[in-house]
Formats: C-alpha cells, structure tokens, sequence
C-alpha cells in the first residue's frame, strides 16, 4: 500500500472506530436509562419484557417506559456493525478500491437478505 | 434489583473473556443465563447474540483506532461468516441439537489440541513474504495480489481458501448455537492464515459484530430478546468489554494463548455435557 493510500486507509479505519465507539457508547445511554427505569418501578429483568413493536418505541421513550428505551438501545446496538459496514463501503469508493467496496455491499446485500426472511417468515 | 445487578456483573465478567480472546462472551453468557437465572435456552442465545455484538463494536471501535485490527482481512472474511450464518439458520432446525453438541465439542477439543500444540514465536514476526523482491529491478512494479492487499505490518496473510472455507463454518456454527464464533475464527486467522494472534483476536471482535447481526435481527424479529433481561446483561458487557479490550494490549501473549486454550478445553466439556446429557 502507498503512502498516501495508507494514510487513507488509516484515516478510515480510525473513523469507524470512532463511529462504533459513539454508536455503542449512545446504545448503552439508552440501556442504561431504560434499566434505571426497570429498577425504579420494581420491575424484576425476569419477569419478561414486552416483544419489539417498532410503533411502540417512540410512545414509551416519551411516556419513560423502560421498555421504549432498551429497545431503541438494543436496535442501536444491531445498527452499530451495520453502520460500520456502510462507512466503510463510502470510505472505499472515495478511494476507488473497487474489490473492498464490492465486499462491502455484498456483506450488506447479505444482512438484507437475512432482515427480509425474518419479516417474510413472520408475516 | 439484585438480580439485575448479578446479570451485570456476569456481562462485565463475560465482557472481559470475550474482549481479550476475541470470543465475544457468548459462550459464557448463555450457560450463566440459562443455569444461573434460568432463562429458556432460546431468550438467552438472543440476548448472547446482542450482548456479542456490543462486545464487538465496544472493542473494535478500540482496536481499529489503534489500528491492531485488520479491517479488510475482517470484512473479507465477515462475508462468508455472514453467508454461513444465513444458511446456519437454515438448517438450524432440521439437525439434531444433540449431534450438533457433540460436533462442536470436537471441534473445540481439537483446536485446543492444535493450540497446545503450535509453535511458539513471536507473533508480530507473522510470516514471510513471498519472494516478490526476486523481480528484475528493470521490469514493471508487481502488481499485487489480493493476498498482499490483506496482509498488514510485519506479516503476510496465507491460505485465504482455508480462511474463506472456515467463515463460512464459523458463520454456521453462530447461527446454529448463538456464539459470535470468534472461538473458530481465530485458530483459523492465527494458525491457517498466519495472521499474529493479537491482530487476529482483535479483527475477530471486529467481525463478531456482522456475523451476529444477521441472527440477531432474527430473534429480534420473532420475539426471541427479552429487552429485561439484554438490558442488564448488555450494560455489563460492554463495562468488561472496554476494561479487556484496554488491557489486551498489555497482557503477555503466553498468557493469552493458554487463557484461550483453557477456555476451549471448559467449552469442549460442557458442549460434550450437553450432547450426552
């Protein structure tokens, strides 16, 4: 790798390790919240906590059920690799590094296919 | 309350396992769920599959900004980790859970074995190049191959079939049992690929992440996490997981290496137990 290339290359990956620093760093805010507020209602983790119902997120993070905000944590948490598939496809294009970007759609291409057949098979 | 304060206590412990081995804690999270709080086998392979993927992000966020983790290594093989994952959940109903035990339990037992076994060398020395310098000095540059494009300082990465092929075994064997499958992944990286077992562990986390997240929005989909419970869980994984990623750095290879064989000789048994049983 050149020099230039390698300063690019490093600049990248120096990006997306801070994005998944930050992503992380956001989901555990959000799941800290949520499980001060599991403990401040005395509900018990084992007593069995609501499905995921994306209609239902922006409702209970207003009305502060626990719920709303361990959700919406837990789906930052699944974005986070995902996100960092992403940066990495746009980080490979600017640099023309046409093998890496095909790598990295595929990979998304891939996650795709798995959210798909989950809904598809729930449905 | 207490029982929330153990599970994140018991995350942070998982956290700090699966950050310095690259393991993603998930071999540990389900049987403290599963024996400690008695959670359904399936809610805690859900949350281990979260709680594998905060493990990930936390440590390889740290990784790549120190740049110790291989990023195009870890993509390029995180799509065939992905691919098996998806086929994995495929199949995951049609074999016998039992059968599948048993398999891994050898598989473990035998990478262990190879552990024990490999030389010891200083891993950062990785292997040696090609003999590309072997060109006439007045021909063209060689281009380089794609081999060279994944290999990173001081090493050269080798047999990326075996790597591709073992992927996509460690994509299957995530998705059948609910592990991030860095237990495969980085034998596979260290011993077969000749990639440095520091480089290898953090790339591992690196891809632990993808490799989970086509499972995990399957469960999440069909109602297998229990946000009670990932909460908690989550929170004291990623407290373990930033403490080992940050302490991974300074802890003595030797050390490491025989760490990671004592953990795949405890998996080995339990899996072992859990076929028998």
């Amino acid at each position: 790798m050149t020099g230039p290339a390698r300063g690019g290359a490093f600049q990248a990956e120096r990006l997306i390790g801070r994005l998944l620093t930050g992503i992380t760093y956001v989901s555990v805010g959000l799941l800290v919240i949520g499980v001060l507020l599991l403990m401040a209602t005395g509900t018990s983790p084992t007593s069995g906590g609501p499905r995921f119902d994306p209609g239902r997120l922006l409702p209970d993070v207003l009305s502060l059920r626990p719920a709303g905000f361990l959700w919406l944590g837990l789906v930052a948490v699944i974005a986070a690799p995902v996100s960092r598939v992403t940066v990495a496809l746009l980080s490979y294009v600017r640099a023309r590094d046409w093998l890496m970007a095909g790598v990295s759609t595929a990979i998304l291409v891939v996650i795709a296919i798995a959210v798909g057949s989950a809904v598809v098979t729930t449905a | 309350m207490i029982v929330g304060l153990w599970m994140m206590g018991g995350g942070a412990a998982a956290g700090v396992f699966g950050s310095l081995l690259g393991l993603g804690g998930g071999i540990l999270i389900v049987p403290l769920l599963t024996l400690g709080f008695g959670l359904p086998l399936r809610e805690a392979v859900g949350v281990s599959l979260v709680s594998v993927m905060m493990t990930s992000s936390a440590a390889a966020g740290v990784y790549l900004e120190r740049h110790v983790a291989n990023l195009r290594l870890g993509m390029t093989l995180e799509l065939f980790t992905a691919i098996g994952a998806l086929v994995g959940g495929s199949i995951a109903f049609l074999l016998d859970e039992r059968l599948l035990s048993l398999l891994f339990s050898a598989l473990l037992g035998y990478v262990a074995f190879t552990m024990i076994r490999a030389r010891t060398r200083d891993s950062i020395q990785g292997v040696e190049s090609p003999a590309i310098d072997a060109e006439p000095d007045d021909g063209p540059p060689p281009r380089p191959t794609l081999l060279d494009r994944l290999g990173g300082d001081g090493y050269q990465v080798r047999n990326l079939g075996r790597g591709v092929i073992g992927a996509l075994g460690a994509g299957v064997a995530s998705a059948l049992l609910g592990i991030g499958g860095g237990i495969i992944k980085v034998p596979l990286m260290h011993l077969a690929m000749g990639v440095p077992l520091r480089v290898a562990t953090a790339t591992s986390n690196l891809m632990i992440g993808i490799t989970a997240a086509a499972s995990a929005v399957i469960y999440l989909v069909h109602g297998g996490i229990d946000p009670y419970v990932a909460g908690p869980t989550g929170i004291g994984v990623f407290v373990g997981a930033t403490a080992g990623s940050r302490l991974g750095h300074r802890v003595d290879l030797r050390y490491l290496r025989l760490l990671f064989v004592v953990v795949l000789g405890y998996t080995a048994i339990q899996m072992l137990l859990r076929a028998v049983q």
